[in-house]
C-alpha cells in the first residue's frame, strides 16, 4: 500500500512539472499570433477579414494583385509551406514588393474561407484588385512550382 | 407547427420522465405505483427514438431540402450510400445517432436485468438522466430544423424576396471530403462507442455512491463493445486521413483524433484494472470506478472538441453552440465523481495488508495503469492548453515549433515503459519471480544503451526537419534518443506474448483457452502498431513536388534520386450520374489533358467567366474581346476570344458556353491582350459572336479529375495505379494512389490537381504501414474473442 501511494504521488508531481513546463515554454517559444498582423514564414500579413477590405484598397490603390493565404495553428504542412515556399527567397521577394498579403485564420476566419471554398490548409487563393479569383494553389507546394505562379499573376495584373 | 421528427424527440423525453418517475419513486420511497411502467416507457422511447432516426434517413433518401441539415449535407444526385452517410455528416444527424444508442442501451439493460436489483435499478437512472440530457442538446441543434428557420432565409422570406414555403431545389451538397466509404462507418464507430459507454460510467457511479456489488460485470461487455467500436473508429479514421487526405501517414496528432485516443487510452486502463478487480474486490476498488467515469467524462470532451467549435483542426465538419451544454454536462460529472471518489476513498480503511514489497502484480498493473493515464494526460494536455491560451488571453500558441514532436518526445519514454510492463505482466509467474526481474532488468538496461546509439537519422525527432533547430534544449534532449532504443523492450514484449500463448494454447478447458489467446492476440496488436507508426514514420522517403507536364504523357519523366513517373493516362469524370456540362460541351482539364486531339477543332466549352479583356485592334477597325472560362476543372480556366465591330460587354461571374476553333500558341500584337509574344496563350477557344450563349447547367457536382500512372525505379516498374484529385462547391480532395506490395512497403502518390499544364504530384515510399493495418485487424479478432466468452466473476 505504501509503495502505491509514493508512486502515484510521484506521478503526480511529474505530471505537474511537465504540465507547467510545457505550458510556459508554449508561451515562451511558440506564440503565433499578435493582436494586429501574423508573421508567417516571416512574412508581415494583413490579418483576418477586417485586413481583406483594407487589403483590396490598397491592391487597387497600387494595381498589385492580392494573395490570399489559408492557414492554420494544428497544420503540420503549413509550417514548412512557410518556411521553405513563401520564405524561399525568390518567391518572398516578389510577395512582400509586388502582392498585397493577406493571412486568413482557417479556425477563425471561418466565413471567408466558406466564402471562397477553402476547406483545408494551407492553400492559395490569387485575386486580382477587383476581387477576381485568379489562381487557386491547394495544399503544400514547393518554391519552384510556386515562383512561376506568383511571377505570372504579378505580370497580368500588371498589364 | 413543431416538425414530426422534433414531436418524437419530445415524446421519448416525456415517456423517460414517466421511467425515471417510477424508478425514483420506487428508489426513495419504495412506491410500486409507476413500475409496470418502467420498462414499457422506456422501450417507447428506444422505439420513438429509432423512428425518428428512420425518419431522419427517409428524409435524406428522399433529398427533403425543406429541412435544413438534409440541404446541408447533401445534394439530390449524390449515390444512395452517401444520401444515408449524410445522416451522420453533421453534428445534428450524429447527436441523434448519439442518443439513440443510448436508449436502445437503456432498453437492453431494462430488459435483462428487469429491474430486479437495486444496481440495475440505479444504473438505470444514471443511463436515463444522461439520455435525457443528450436528447435535451439534440433539440437545441435538432437535425429536423426547417430551412425556412433559417436566419438569412428569415430576412429574406420577411423582404418578399422568396416565398414563405421556400424550399430549395438542390442541396447544398456533402463535403468532398466525406464521399468516400470510409467516411461512411467512421461516424458511426465513433458515435455508436461515445453512446455504448454509457452504461459501464452509470454502473461506475452507483458504485461510488452505494457500493452496489456487481458493477464490473453489469457494464464489462459494454465496456469492450466501446473499446473495439472506438477503437475501430479511430482506426478508420487514420485509414482516411491515409488514402484520403493524403497525410502520408495515418496518425498526425491532429486534435480530434487526439481527442477521441485519450478515452480510448483511459478505457484501456479501466479493462486492466478491473481484470484485477473482479479477481479481489479489494484490488482497484477506487481506481477501476474512477477510471470508468474518467472514460465517460473524457468521451464527452471528444465530442465537445469533434463537433463543437472551441477546437479546430481538419476535421472542421460541424459548427455549433451545444458546446456549452457539453461543457456544463462535463462540469457536472467531473464534480460529483470527484466528491464520490474522494468520500470513497477517505471512507474505506486502509487495508493493514502485509506490504509484499514492489514485485508483485498488483503493483506492476498499477504502474501500468498510471502510464495510460500519463500518456492520456500528455495528449489531453497538448490539444487542451493552447485552446485554454486562447480563449482566455486570445494568444495563439504552439506546442512545439512541429506539433507532432510534443506529442512524440513526451509519450516516445512512456511507451518504452509501458512495452517493459507488457513483458513482464503478461507472462508473470509467482514462482519464476526472481528469474523474470532479472530478465526485466536486462532489457531496462539494454534500452537505456541503445538510447545512446548514433545513426544517420533515426531518432525520437528528425534532426533534418526544418523545426529541429527551434525546439528547446529539453525537447531536443528527448528528441536525440535514438529510436533503437524501442526494439529490446519490443522484442521482450513479443517474446512474453508468444510465451503466453503457448501457455494458453495448452489449456485443456475451452473458455479461459479462448480468453487467454484473445488478450495475447490484442497484446500482439499493440506491437504491430507500434512497429508500423515508428517505422513508417521514420523512413518515409519523399520527392515533393514532381510537376510532370501533362504533355509528357506516356514518357517516363526523370524526377530524382533515380526514380520516375509515367503517366499513362489522364481523365475526369464526375462522382454523381449528372455531368456538370451540358451537351457536347468539354471539360477544360479534358482539352488540357489531350489537346491534339483538340486544336484546330470545333470545341465547346461551358464555365463562369473570370476576366474579360476588350482590346482595339489596328485597322479595319475590330475589338477583339478576350474571356477567361473556368469551369472548375482545370485550375486556370481558358481564354476565349471573339472579335466584333464594338467592344463586347461581358459581367465577370456570368455563366457562358462558348464554341469555337481551338487555336495552340496563339500571340497577338496588339496591347492589352492577355496572349502576347512573351506570354503566348498555350490554347485558345476563336468563336463568331451568335456562338456565345449565356448559362450552364447547375454545378454543384463532384468532378473527379484522375491520372494513372506508373512509378519507376531505375527502369523497375515498383507501382502503378490512380491518383485523383476532387472538386466540388463545398471543397476539394486528393485521393491518392496507394499501391501495396506484400513486404509492407506502399507506393503512395498524391495529386493535387491540374494546374497550368503540370501535374503536380508527390512521391512517397511508404515502409512497414501493413504492420499497423495488421495490428488493429489483431485488436479487433482479439476483442471479439475475449468478448466470446462470458466468464463469472469470483465473489
Amino acid at each position: 500500500m505504501r509503495t502505491k501511494k509514493l508512486v502515484s504521488i510521484i506521478v503526480l508531481v511529474l505530471i505537474l512539472l511537465f504540465a507547467y513546463f510545457s505550458y510556459t515554454t508554449a508561451l515562451k517559444n511558440f506564440t503565433l499570433s499578435d493582436k494586429n498582423a501574423s508573421y508567417l514564414g516571416g512574412i508581415k500579413f494583413h490579418r483576418a477579414a477586417s485586413g481583406l477590405e483594407e487589403g483590396f484598397q490598397i491592391a487597387q490603390q497600387e494595381n498589385k494583385p492580392v494573395m490570399m493565404y489559408f492557414w492554420a495553428i494544428w497544420c503540420q504542412y503549413c509550417a514548412g509551406f512557410q518556411t521553405n515556399t513563401l520564405g524561399n527567397p525568390q518567391v518572398k521577394k516578389i510577395l512582400e514588393e509586388e502582392y498585397v498579403l493577406v493571412a486568413m485564420d482557417l479556425d477563425i476566419d471561418r466565413e471567408v474561407a466558406q466564402q471562397y471554398a477553402v476547406s483545408y490548409p494551407p492553400y492559395l487563393v490569387f485575386m486580382d484588385p477587383n476581387g477576381n479569383i485568379l489562381q487557386r494553389v491547394p495544399g503544400s507546394v514547393d518554391a519552384n512550382y510556386l515562383l512561376p505562379i506568383v511571377t505570372k499573376i504579378r505580370d497580368d495584373v500588371r498589364r | 407547427m413543431i416538425p414530426l421528427g422534433d414531436t418524437l424527440l419530445y415524446a421519448s423525453l416525456a415517456v423517460s420522465v414517466i421511467a425515471l418517475v417510477g424508478l425514483i419513486s420506487r428508489e426513495i420511497k419504495n412506491i410500486e405505483l409507476l413500475n409496470k411502467l418502467v420498462t414499457p416507457a422506456i422501450i417507447a422511447g428506444a422505439g420513438l427514438l429509432t423512428f425518428s432516426y428512420i425518419l431522419l434517413t427517409y428524409y435524406f433518401v428522399y433529398s427533403d431540402f425543406a429541412y435544413d441539415y438534409v440541404w446541408q449535407y447533401s445534394s439530390a444526385d449524390l449515390p444512395l450510400i452517401y444520401k444515408i452517410s449524410g445522416t451522420w455528416a453533421g453534428q445534428q444527424g450524429t447527436y441523434l445517432l448519439w442518443v439513440w444508442v443510448v436508449y436502445l442501451s437503456a432498453a437492453w439493460l431494462a430488459l435483462t436485468t428487469k429491474h430486479e436489483t437495486a444496481l440495475a435499478r440505479r444504473t438505470q437512472i444514471i443511463t436515463l438522466l444522461t439520455g435525457m440530457y443528450l436528447i435535451i442538446i439534440t433539440l437545441v441543434q435538432s437535425p429536423f430544423k426547417l430551412i425556412i428557420e433559417r436566419p438569412e432565409v428569415v430576412d429574406m422570406i420577411a423582404k418578399g424576396t422568396l416565398p414563405p414555403d421556400f424550399v430549395p431545389e438542390v442541396g447544398n451538397g456533402l463535403n468532398a471530403l466525406l464521399v468516400n466509404f470510409w467516411m461512411t462507418v467512421h461516424p458511426p464507430l465513433m458515435f455508436i462507442g461515445y453512446a455504448t459507454m454509457t452504461i459501464p460510467f452509470a454502473a461506475a457511479i452507483v458504485y461510488l455512491f452505494t457500493k452496489e456489488d456487481g458493477w464490473e460485470e453489469l457494464g464489462r461487455q459494454w465496456a469492450r463493445f466501446t473499446w473495439l467500436f472506438l477503437g475501430m473508429g479511430i482506426a478508420v479514421g487514420g485509414v482516411w486521413a491515409y488514402l484520403v487526405l493524403g497525410w502520408g501517414g495515418f496518425w498526425a496528432w491532429d486534435p480530434v483524433e487526439t481527442a477521441s485516443f485519450i478515452p480510448w487510452l483511459t478505457l484501456t486502463a479501466f479493462m486492466h484494472a478491473a481484470s484485477l478487480h473482479r479477481k479481489n474486490k479489494a484490488t482497484f476498488s477506487i481506481a477501476a470506478p474512477i477510471l470508468a467515469v474518467v472514460s465517460f467524462i473524457l468521451v464527452l470532451y471528444a465530442a465537445i472538441v469533434v463537433r463543437s467549435g472551441i477546437f479546430n483542426s481538419v476535421h472542421a465538419f460541424g459548427d455549433s453552440s451545444t458546446g456549452t451544454l457539453l461543457l456544463v454536462f462535463i462540469g457536472v460529472t467531473t464534480l460529483v465523481s470527484i466528491v464520490l471518489g474522494m468520500r470513497r476513498y477517505f471512507e474505506e480503511p486502509d487495508k493493514v495488508e502485509e506490504d509484499r514489497g514492489f514485485w508483485n502484480k498488483t503493483n506492476i498493473f498499477y504502474v501500468t495503469l498510471l502510464l495510460f493515464v500519463v500518456l492520456s494526460f500528455i495528449s489531453f494536455w497538448g490539444i487542451s492548453f493552447p485552446a485554454f491560451i486562447q480563449l482566455t488571453q486570445g494568444l495563439k500558441v504552439g506546442v512545439a515549433s512541429d506539433t507532432k514532436n510534443f506529442f512524440n518526445i513526451w509519450s516516445y519514454p512512456f511507451t518504452i515503459i509501458l512495452l517493459l510492463a507488457l513483458g513482464f505482466c503478461l507472462n508473470y509467474n509467482e514462482k519464476e519471480k526472481e528469474e523474470q526481474k532479472k530478465t526485466l532488468f536486462i532489457v531496462i538496461g539494454l534500452s537505456i544503451i541503445t538510447m545512446f546509439l548514433r545513426t544517420e537519422n533515426f531518432y525520437v525527432l528528425d534532426h533534418a526537419s526544418p523545426f529541429w533547430a527551434r525546439e528547446p534544449a529539453l525537447y531536443k534532449m528527448i528528441g536525440n534518443i535514438s529510436v533503437i532504443s524501442i526494439f529490446p523492450s519490443m522484442i521482450y514484449a513479443t517474446w512474453s506474448t508468444i510465451e503466453r500463448l503457448r501457455t494458453y494454447i495448452r489449456i485443456e478447458s475451452i473458455k479461459p483457452k479462448i480468453k487467454g489467446v484473445g488478450i495475447a492476440i490484442v497484446h500482439f496488436g499493440v506491437v504491430f502498431i507500434l512497429f508500423g507508426a515508428i517505422i513508417s514514420s521514420n523512413f518515409t522517403y519523399t520527392i515533393e513536388s514532381a510537376n510532370i507536364p501533362l504533355a509528357s504523357k506516356g514518357q517516363l519523366v526523370d524526377i530524382g534520386d533515380g526514380y520516375g513517373i509515367k503517366i499513362i493516362d489522364f481523365s475526369t469524370h464526375s462522382l454523381t450520374e449528372t455531368k456538370n456540362t451540358p451537351s457536347g460541351a468539354l471539360s477544360i482539364s479534358e482539352i488540357y489533358a489531350s489537346p491534339e486531339k483538340y486544336v484546330s477543332d470545333n470545341v465547346k466549352i461551358s464555365g463562369k467567366v473570370t476576366n474579360v479583356a476588350n482590346v482595339q485592334s489596328p485597322p479595319p477597325v475590330t475589338y477583339t474581346t478576350y474571356l477567361k472560362i473556368n469551369d472548375g476543372t482545370y485550375t486556370d480556366g481558358l481564354w476565349a476570344a471573339t472579335q466584333a465591330n464594338a467592344p463586347l460587354e461581358f459581367q465577370q461571374g456570368l455563366e457562358l458556353t462558348v464554341e469555337g476553333f481551338l487555336i495552340p500558341n496563339f500571340k497577338s500584337n496588339s496591347t492589352g491582350s492577355p496572349c502576347t509574344a512573351v506570354t503566348p496563350c498555350d490554347l485558345i477557344v476563336f468563336s463568331s459572336p451568335e456562338q456565345i450563349t449565356e448559362g450552364t447547367t447547375a454545378s454543384g457536382s463532384y468532378n473527379v479529375q484522375s491520372v494513372r500512372l506508373e512509378v519507376y525505379q531505375g527502369s523497375k516498374k515498383i507501382g502503378s495505379g490512380v491518383a485523383e484529385y476532387l472538386q466540388s462547391q463545398t471543397g476539394s480532395g486528393t485521393f491518392p494512389l496507394v499501391d501495396s506490395s506484400i513486404t509492407g512497403t506502399d507506393i503512395y502518390v498524391i495529386f493535387q490537381g491540374l494546374g497550368g499544364g503540370i501535374v503536380p504530384l508527390t512521391l512517397k515510399i511508404i515502409p512497414a504501414v501493413n504492420f499497423a493495418w495488421i495490428g488493429i485487424v489483431l485488436f479487433a479478432i482479439g476483442i471479439i474473442l475475449i468478448m466470446a466468452v462470458r466468464t463469472k466473476s469470483k465473489v
